[in-house]
């Protein structure tokens, strides 16, 4: 479409084949059809059953739902009804965020838990700043382009009518975007806060092009979904309905096509026969504590890179004794997150940091490979939001307590921040195992590794290096910065054999053909791109190919020859 | 210089200043309005709480239990709670009442194990990692100035802090801990309940909850209709008065 038309139907085109703004209630938050949602029984086999109601499990299920299949989505956490369970709050979000205990370690262990893991219905993406960018075509083929990396079985080609369905759906409201392949978003960009303006001067004077977007939240009205209000709290899960999750954009056009998403349902196990075909589910009815076993023709895990890993490596079997689709060491390997340092600027007006959406301006330039910068793949830039304790944090990393951490909390009005998302590279060692710790359940909990490599620590300091820069340009009086971690992507990755990839272009694992990896844990590189809208993408795609019966589950089990191999030894 | 203009300037920033000391406290402005901790900050005529009728019940009814007397200690012993008390102000600067009660918002948080969904790999879990930090400090003062942490006087306290901060404290517990980490464990868990309590907004000038009225002047220096505006002069009457000889 022309751009001068795309610019005319901004927010005027409603998605196709997705009701949920519509199936939403105008008066209270939550999903009103989840009253009369079907119940299938655990004996009952269904057609799929999908653990974790994140981006991919809930794209997943409402596309399929749409084909007539019978689907039971598996969910750890609660189903929330965001008028009564979430809050304007800081501390008081605790509960969006996976908490219980997760290992960590590796010479950079990353922070989880508010930083990147989410409990729920609407996964991850209850909590996300609301960045929707998409991956750019570069990033399916880094290791032949760039060296680095890996090359994707499925090209950029195959996700382009994925990604504008998507963003119609969420939808995503933003200036037309000049990097990757060029393209526009279904609603306008919002009005840009002072902090974010501020952002953007600093840029213009370093010769940084920024644009206003991508962001998943809508401007202006959508089916029964309001309009944003720009009170800054999109990390603490939107209670206005305006930014988008999979709780609002897909859950309620699924259960209305008959999926039912069970909740406070923590799956334990993914149960294979002899044959190797996945069966069903074991999980544990948080509520009662009891071990329940959902039957089911084909199993979906989409639980993000750590619980969908830790899931494979728990069912173990005599077939499989070190963890399902584990016979060739590679579940829970390159499993990445983004390096997101963020440097703030002092200012002599007040800017209020924490007014209008954290995620406004951003930038790609940087995106590509440069190689007068001295590593390969690059960073974006983006501004991003201030609340209490969050800034506390970070003026703590900067190394001040006491009196001056209090002085520069008193000086929290004046200060504007901005991040990067530097892309790090995937490592075999980087890698999600068994710890030796057990959940409330008995079961082991996660062990997270990871370790930079030197590509990834230069691309960092120099993207750090590069806001300080900007910031001084834009004649900040002081500047303060903190080193961190955003997003977890990998784990599970797609690939060409099942000697370096756990599953297929199609999503389905090498040894199970009925079992699919249908969320961020099959990427095999993650660019410098928030990950939601890919993920979401990614989940349409394989309903896709499921749908059209272009993947053929229903035969035989089918085995490779090198697991032929395996079971004759 | 007016006192203003050197504001405007950053002035007071720490990193601008020698040592990367804060100005003394005793320069601020005194909060008018409601309260702030130790009654100083920039916005004297502010209280988040006259806003309080805008927010919706759910978020009313968690920011305002935080106001509430707390429910008595029950993961802190006698001896860790002193401890723990001077601690949690020595982090925070809280040398005088009005206090924001960071070390028995710290037990609730302990007591009830809400952890934060993650634990390094050479570290206990929160819960004794603050109890070995706190056997720690003791041991720590004991060695040094002959009295418990929280007996110690505040310099002495803050001496031990900047070490604690920079990871290079030594002693028995501490030469098994990894210290570096252990600070960000219990600062972590500090500052979250500090700036999560209403009197902290106040001193800070934060908006509080904005839902559902949400913000309409989003551009740098504007201010909504019920913000007021940041202070800097002291005092007036104060100003002029002479210093006593």
């Amino acid at each position: 479409m022309s751009t001068a038309l795309a610019g005319l139907l901004k927010g005027s085109r409603r998605p196709r084949d997705n009701d949920s703004a519509w199936l939403l209630d105008p008066q209270r938050r939550g999903v009103p059809n989840r009253d009369r949602m079907r119940h299938y029984d655990d004996s009952d086999e269904v057609d799929l059953c999908i653990v974790g109601a994140g981006a991919g499990g809930s794209v997943l299920a409402q596309r399929l739902a749409r084909r007539g299949w019978r689907i039971v989505v598996l969910e750890s956490g609660p189903f929330w009804n965001p008028d009564e369970d979430w809050v304007s709050d800081e501390a008081g979000s605790h509960q969006l965020y996976w908490t219980e205990t997760r290992v960590v370690g590796g010479q950079d262990p990353v922070e989880l838990g508010k930083n990147n893991s989410g409990h729920g219905v609407g996964g991850s993406m209850v909590h996300f700043a609301g960045y929707a960018p998409r991956f750019h075509p570069s990033d399916f083929r880094t290791r032949s382009q760039d060296g680095v990396g890996y090359d994707w079985p499925i090209s950029y080609r195959d996700l382009k009518k994925h990604y504008e369905a998507i963003e119609r759906e969420l939808p995503v409201a933003g200036q037309h975007w000049p990097w990757g392949e060029p393209h526009s978003y279904p609603h306008s960009p919002h009005p840009v806060s002072g902090m974010a303006a501020r952002v953007w001067k600093g840029a213009l004077r370093m010769g940084i092009e920024m644009r206003v977007g991508p962001v998943a939240i809508t401007n202006g009205v959508m089916g029964n979904r309001p309009h944003c209000i720009y009170r800054g709290f999109c990390l603490q899960g939107c209670k206005v309905d305006a930014k988008a999750s999979p709780l609002i954009t897909h859950l309620p056009d699924a259960i209305e096509h008959g999926v039912e998403v069970r909740a406070e349902s923590r799956a334990i196990r993914v149960e294979v026969d002899d044959a190797d075909r996945a069966t069903g589910v074991v999980y544990i009815d948080r509520r009662s504590g009891e071990r329940r076993m959902q039957r089911a023709a084909s199993v979906a895990v989409a639980g993000y890179s750590i619980e969908t890993s830790r899931l494979l490596l728990l069912s173990t079997s005599a077939r499989f004794p070190n963890g399902l689709c584990n016979n060739e060491d590679q579940v829970g390997r390159y499993v990445m997150v983004q390096g997101a340092p963020q440097v703030a600027g002092r200012f002599p007006d007040e800017i209020h940091p924490y007014k209008g959406p954290p995620p406004e301006v951003s930038s790609e330039q940087f995106y590509e490979t440069d190689e007068t910068r001295g590593f390969a793949r690059g960073f974006s830039l983006q501004t991003v939001g201030g609340l209490p304790i969050g800034w506390a944090e970070h003026v703590l990393a900067d190394g001040h307590w006491g009196q001056a951490l209090r002085e520069y909390m008193r000086d929290f009005n004046h200060w504007a921040v901005m991040g990067v998302l530097c892309e790090l590279l995937p490592l075999p060692n980087n890698r999600v195992t068994l710890a030796d710790e057990k959940d409330a359940y008995g079961m082991p909990v996660a062990h997270m590794a990871y370790t930079q490599c030197d590509n990834d620590r230069r691309n960092i300091a120099y993207a750090r290096e590069l806001m300080r820069q900007l910031w001084l340009q834009a004649e900040a009086q002081d500047v303060l910065a903190i080193d961190r971690y955003a997003h977890l992507i990998g784990g599970c990755r797609m690939g060409f054999g099942p000697d370096d990839s756990v599953c297929d272009a199609d999503h389905t694992t090498w040894a199970v053909r009925n079992l699919f990896i249908a969320d961020g844990s099959c990427c095999p590189t993650q660019g410098s791109a928030n990950p939601a809208l890919t993920i979401m993408a990614l989940a349409s795609r394989l309903a896709e190919r499921l749908g059209s019966r272009s993947i053929s589950f229903q035969r035989a089990a089918w085995r490779s020859g090198r697991q032929r191999a395996v079971a004759a030894a | 210089m007016p006192r203003g203009d050197r504001y405007r300037n950053a002035e007071h920033l720490p990193n601008l200043r020698a040592g990367r000391r804060a100005p003394p406290a005793a320069t601020l402005p005194r909060q008018r309005r409601g309260t702030t901790p130790q009654m100083v900050g920039r916005y004297p005529d502010y209280d988040v709480m006259d806003s309080a009728h805008t927010w919706d019940a759910a978020t009313r009814r968690v920011v305002e239990a935080r106001l509430r007397p707390r429910p008595g200690r029950r993961f802190f012993s006698d001896d860790e709670a002193d401890t723990a008390r001077a601690l949690c102000d020595t982090v925070t600067a809280q040398d005088r009442d009005p206090r924001i009660p960071v070390m028995l918002m710290v037990d609730e948080k302990l007591a009830d194990r809400r952890f934060d969904g993650y634990r390094y790999e050479d570290m206990p879990d929160d819960d004794q990692t603050w109890r070995l930090v706190l056997r720690g400090l003791d041991e720590v003062a004991q060695r040094r100035y002959g009295a418990p942490f929280a007996r110690c006087a505040e310099d002495a306290r803050e001496a031990i802090c900047e070490q604690f901060s920079r990871g290079v404290l030594q002693g028995r517990v501490f030469d098994q801990l990894n210290c570096k980490r252990a600070w960000t464990v219990v600062t972590r868990a500090i500052l979250a309940e500090f700036y999560s309590h209403p009197w902290a907004w106040n001193e800070i000038g934060f908006g509080g909850p904005a839902y559902p009225r949400g913000y309409m002047r989003l551009g740098e220096g504007l201010r909504e209709p019920h913000a007021r505006p940041e202070a800097v002069h002291d005092d007036p009457v104060r100003e002029l008065t002479p210093p006593a000889p």
